[in-house]
């Protein structure tokens, strides 16, 4: 049980200081430790904890402590404080200290050079989320079509998006039991 | 309004405010919230919010947190921080508790397990209109499409792990992109 109580920090502590671009581009990361390398949960599990990070507000990373939860069934709500301790402290930590340094550099111009930059892998990194996302839900036509129309309601119109998916929820229940 | 000098909110005050924002706001709608909040509470003027702003966006993690406490260090130092930190984790930490409580305690049942598969797919729909929505974003340089392209790649099949892809791909954006500023604007 310390063992994953320390595999979950160092993984998601690790996974705290990578979430540039707002935490994007952490997903296939997090998806190949938890699942993959310590096999806590499931891909579908995964999937499904990803969605009710979604769902809930605040950041969509708090879903890390659902991993936590999951990964110590003998101590759930400790899992899950680790997990998330993990996911937020260190960022949380660089930008206090930072914040000591940020006054010197106003108009630096690295700073537009290094967000803009670094821009395209987090975007390479989102589509390799909806890959990772894709592995843990159901496939086929009707999925599919509802993942294509989601994803069009929300370029298109203004639902938000938690109601997107619970009215994908909807459809689930009566067509995906 | 905006006129009025900065004065300091106590720690409780901030704490509850961001507690407000983060248990109730969704995506986008938190960096207005908080923009609205502490604007029209006078802890800092425009400018100030707008470094803070980018601060939060240039550093990994999320950005509402890292602007929650960008918001309490600028008016109360470490601890004005730490209350902010509160603020704006413990209550998604506790609502994704009460969520994984119920989920564990039914997700067997049929009804439930088909409600989630559908919104499973629900949040896939959601992340592939983010992606469309960044790539489109990138589509006046052809070098950042291919960078981009070439990182889904690596993570997908070859499946290179993050602090790698960060190094290379990364890597070669900001020196494309510290290419382009120096064509575009000369070294004096």
């Amino acid at each position: 049980m310390n063992a994953t109580i320390a595999h979950l920090l160092s993984v998601f502590a690790e996974l705290s200081v990578l979430g540039f671009g707002g935490g994007k581009g952490i997903i296939p990361e997090m998806h190949a430790q938890a699942v993959g390398t310590y096999h806590w949960i499931s891909s579908e599990q995964f999937a499904q904890f990803y969605t009710i990070g979604k769902l809930v507000p605040g950041p969509t990373t708090i879903f890390a402590a659902l991993v936590g939860y999951a990964a110590l069934p003998q101590r759930p709500f400790l899992g899950a404080a680790v997990a998330t301790a993990g996911m937020f402290l260190p960022s949380s930590l660089i930008v206090i200290g930072a914040d000591r340094f940020w006054a010197r550099f106003e108009n630096a111009p690295w700073r537009a050079i290094f967000s803009q930059g670094l821009a395209p892998a987090i975007v390479g990194l989102v589509w390799s989320s909806v890959w990772t996302i894709a592995r843990g839900t159901p496939s086929g036509p009707l999925a599919y079509a509802l993942v294509a129309i989601v994803a069009a309601a929300m370029l298109r119109t203004k639902v938000s998006a938690p109601l997107l998916v619970l009215l994908a929820g909807c459809v689930g229940v009566v067509l995906l039991r | 309004m905006s006129n009025d000098p900065p004065r300091p909110p106590s720690l409780a005050r901030i704490a509850l405010t961001f507690a407000a924002i983060s248990s109730t706001a969704f995506g986008g709608g938190q960096k207005a919230s908080i923009r609205e909040q502490v604007l029209a509470l006078g802890w800092m003027d425009r400018a100030a919010f707008l470094e803070g702003l980018e601060l939060a966006q240039i550093l990994p993690g999320p950005n509402i947190l890292n602007l929650a406490l960008y918001c309490g260090q600028k008016t109360r130092g470490i601890p004005g921080a730490c209350a902010a930190f509160v603020g704006a984790a413990v209550p998604p930490f506790a609502i994704v508790l009460i969520a994984g409580a119920l989920y564990f305690k039914y997700a067997g049942n049929p009804y439930v397990h088909g409600a989630l598969r559908g919104c499973a797919l629900g949040a896939l729909g959601l992340t592939v209109a983010n992606a469309l929505q960044l790539s489109w974003d990138e589509r006046a340089d052809w070098l950042r499409i291919a960078l981009l392209a070439i990182t889904a790649l690596a993570v997908t099949v070859v499946k290179m792990p993050l602090p790698l892809v960060l190094i290379v791909f990364g890597g070669l954006g900001i020196l494309n992109e510290y290419a382009r500023s120096r064509r575009t604007q000369p070294a004096p």
